[in-house]
């Protein structure tokens, strides 16, 4: 059932795509149609797939970085009362400053290879992640800490028990929201570091695609990024759902 | 240096004194050179209404709340901190954690080892057998109630603090979790907040009703009958009604 | 009423109406950023040849180089400045575009490394990085220049570098860079004390082409205004090369921001490129590059030269 229901939709997305080139008259070096890209996507799958690859690994590597860096930032703040004055301001501007002005510093700095295109990555999905497990640390049941407190028989005695055994678990339902958030903008990251600079890539590659003219290309680059994009999202939510399986949906059941 | 081991068990039993003590909340005073004394291996059970302070007093008992004035210790002097067990009208049972967990919880929190078997038999002792690996969801309010107890007792504290601690569950249960708590809580200190007039009676040695702002203590009679006692035997009755126009007469306004 | 005052009346509703022959409005899309490649369209402009001919040019700048031929193509602009090797590749992918004036009438793109570095010749270029700017056609440049000193483009890596040209090369974090314009990047190194050493394109195997035209939309080639931006367009060219001086201040004229180091330089080596009669069109060049770009693997087919470029009737 959830095979058809993908199937259907996709083919909805295609008819609908079809249906604006027909409408809006857009010739095909401005917006090809489904045709066009499917063919430029199959008869050249090899090629896009490589750099496929290349893109997904800078995205994998930016969420692991991201959400190492997130978590842990978000502890620090919790536990120090001086970690929170200094780094949270630090933390919020990270998330001001837009991407591609950092992009040019970064690839200046870490070169032109993927260290650069993941160091994007790291900085977009640094945030959701810190910002949401921060919140769910901050936000945990306070007579749950009451209780702890009567059972280490001191307010004040033992934090890192009480954050690693309470306030920690409590704050994973927020962590996930983040690290969904996360998984949807590390592919954005990840290819605006490679418009800055590269030699592969999904980015890369539109870039190339683009200047050339071959506009169908491009847009088979930007379906499979798309692609890839959704089926990491669904991915890690499956995987969030599995991990915290005491925080269940109470939204009635859609899937089968 | 707060004392956690389980002396009380085998030791005297531990008198709550509490000594000219003065509470307020939101600038309202609750307490004002406030003193009772909850004796050793009884059952004090404190009525009254809503807002006059029952809670906030057990919190205060409990090192949760700051005192204005005044000390709560035991009757040789030495602070409470590390001897006591508390006990909500919410489980405060973590979700992630199994009912084993959930009852070892003080022991993870201390860092010492937890006993699985003595966790398994507490929650045998409860009537929890067979369930020690559910998650909280997966139990009944009552189910869930008769856990926190089974904490309570893995606590092992001489003293046992208890808000309300069956008022969210129905009145057939609570009747059930009446009985379990006077058999597995006999030779502790026990002081417990509740507004049923009939658990008061049932469960409690001696029986004060706080009234006024700020509040002071009056004691009602309790049934000759050993705990946990049949409502419908001996002078139940009679001290009910005792009890009930006490508290009438708070109700009608009409203040000492 | 006296003869006088009905003539004073007729004169003056006369030239409060309307008038009958307004100026035709023209958008021209530049390329790039205004800069001195772009010096015989401002000279026209500022000095009222265009205003001459009946048009009121607006120049619009785009922040990607790739649109407006786009844009011209699909009709929301009449003109755009663009490249000569890019057209061919953009009309063999079906966009209806036709040059009509030739403004830089050389190449200007050139690899460039440091002048005080270890590459003395293309041929040291072996196992290095070569950085670019995504033009769509580096390979075929780079490709024929490598093979002219017995090199092929698996002996370098290709590295997209986007816009960072001079400051890639100079951090070192490429060894050289194609896509460079001899008038800019050159002078940007210059300036910045590092300076660079050029090789040609055309000094090392490719064919000479135009950097800089005016495309326009195919379908529209007896658009009126048309002739008439040529016209003024080769009196700018002709005022520029008679008085350089005058038409740079021309071109600062309430732009300020023009006015740099960089700028100024870059005008005096720019203007022996100019295209001396813009409208002319060199069939054979055109033929010749298409068939270069054929050899090189980055177009299918060579079409007549007509589809590429016209010279439109005066």
């Amino acid at each position: 059932m959830k095979v058809v229901r993908a199937v259907v939709t996709i083919l909805g997305l295609l008819v609908l795509w079809q249906a604006v080139v027909w409408v809006s008259g857009a010739p095909p070096y401005l917006l090809p149609g489904p045709v066009e890209t499917l063919s430029v996507l199959v008869a050249r799958a090899g090629f896009i797939a490589g750099h496929a690859g290349v893109t997904l690994a800078e995205i994998l590597m930016g969420l692991a970085l991201g959400t190492t860096l997130g978590v842990s930032s978000a502890i620090v703040i919790a536990l120090f009362r001086p970690a929170r004055r200094w780094l949270l301001p630090i933390l919020v501007t990270s998330q001001a400053i837009p991407v591609f002005a950092i992009a040019p510093l970064l690839v200046l700095w870490l070169g032109y290879g993927m260290a650069s295109k993941v160091g994007m990555a790291t900085l977009i999905i640094f945030f959701p992640v810190a910002s949401s497990f921060l919140d769910g640390l901050r936000r945990t049941d306070p007579r749950w800490i009451d209780l702890a407190h009567t059972m280490t028989g001191d307010p004040k005695a033992r934090p890192l028990a009480v954050l690693l055994h309470v306030r920690m678990p409590a704050a994973m339902p927020a962590l996930a929201s983040g690290l969904r958030v996360a998984a949807a903008v590390a592919p954005i990251g990840a290819v605006v570091g490679e418009w800055v600079g590269s030699g592969a890539g999904l980015g890369y590659l539109m870039l190339q695609a683009n200047a050339r003219v071959q506009i169908d290309l491009m847009f088979a680059a930007l379906i499979t990024l798309a692609a890839l994009a959704v089926a990491l999202y669904f991915t890690v939510d499956f995987v969030l759902r599995k991990a915290i399986p005491w925080q269940p949906d109470t939204l009635p059941h859609t899937d089968s | 240096m707060t004392d956690t081991t389980a002396a009380g068990r085998t030791g005297m039993p531990t008198d709550v004194v509490v000594d000219s003590v003065s509470l307020a909340f939101d600038s309202s005073p609750l307490f004002e050179d406030f003193s009772a004394v909850y004796p050793g291996g009884q059952t004090t059970c404190l009525l009254g209404p809503s807002g006059i302070g029952k809670s906030t007093l057990l919190r205060a008992m409990a090192g949760l709340v700051p005192l204005n004035g005044g000390t709560i210790r035991d009757s040789t002097g030495r602070p409470l901190a590390g001897r006591i067990a508390y006990m909500d009208q919410s489980d405060l049972l973590l979700p992630w954690l199994t009912a084993r967990d959930n009852v070892a919880l003080g022991t993870r929190l201390r860092g010492e080892r937890p006993d699985r078997a003595a966790a398994d038999r507490l929650l045998a002792r409860v009537g929890l057998t067979g369930h020690e690996t559910k998650r909280p969801a997966a139990l009944s309010g009552g189910m869930r109630q008769r856990v926190a107890l089974a904490r309570t007792l893995m606590e092992d504290r001489p003293i046992v603090l208890m808000d309300e601690p069956f008022s969210a569950v129905d009145a057939l249960t609570r009747f059930r979790l009446q009985d379990l708590a006077c058999d597995v809580l006999a030779d502790r200190t026990v002081v417990m907040v509740t507004h049923d007039p009939q658990e008061a009676l049932r469960l409690g040695h001696r029986l004060f009703v706080l009234t006024g702002s700020p509040a002071r203590l009056d004691e009602s009679p309790v049934p000759a009958a050993p705990t946990p006692r049949a409502p419908t035997r001996g002078d139940f009755p009679a001290r009910y009604r005792d009890l009930m126009s006490r508290l009438g007469a708070d109700e009608t306004g009409v203040n000492a | 009423m006296s003869l006088f005052r009905r003539f004073a009346i007729v004169f003056a509703i006369s030239i409060l109406a309307t008038p009958a022959l307004a100026a035709d409005k023209l958008t021209v899309m530049l390329d790039w950023f205004i800069n001195p490649d772009h010096a015989p369209l401002y000279v026209a402009l500022e000095r009222g040849y265009f205003a001459e001919q009946d048009l009121d040019v607006t120049f619009v700048q785009p922040s990607d180089p790739n649109d407006p031929p786009k844009l011209v193509a699909a009709g929301q602009a009449a003109l755009a400045v663009s490249y000569q090797p890019q057209l061919h590749l953009q009309v063999a992918q079906g966009l209806p575009l036709r040059r009509i004036a030739t403004l830089v009438a050389t190449p200007l793109n050139s690899l460039v490394v440091l002048a005080d570095g270890p590459i003395q010749s293309i041929a040291d270029l072996k196992d290095k990085k070569v950085g670019f700017s995504v033009g769509g056609f580096e390979d075929a440049l780079l490709g024929a220049m490598l093979e002219k000193h017995g090199l092929t483009l698996d002996d370098i890596t290709l590295i997209n570098v986007n816009f960072s040209l001079s400051p890639s090369l100079i951090s070192g974090q490429v060894d050289a860079v194609i896509g460079a314009f001899r008038n800019f990047e050159l002078n940007q190194m210059d300036i910045l004390e590092r300076p660079g050493r050029a090789f040609f394109v055309e000094e090392e195997g490719v064919p000479g082409y135009d950097e800089l035209i005016v495309v326009a939309n195919a379908d529209k080639l007896d658009d009126p205004r048309l002739p008439r931006f040529l016209t003024a367009l080769e009196q700018g060219v002709q005022y520029l090369i008679n008085h350089p001086d005058e038409s740079w201040k021309l071109f600062i004229k309430g732009r300020a921001d023009l006015d740099d180091e960089l700028n100024r330089r870059a005008w005096t080596d720019t203007l022996p490129r100019f295209a001396l009669r813009p409208a002319a069109l060199d069939q054979g060049r055109y033929a010749r590059f298409a068939a270069f770009l054929k050899e090189r693997g980055m177009l299918e087919t060579v079409l007549p030269t007509d589809r590429y470029a016209v010279e439109l009737a005066r």
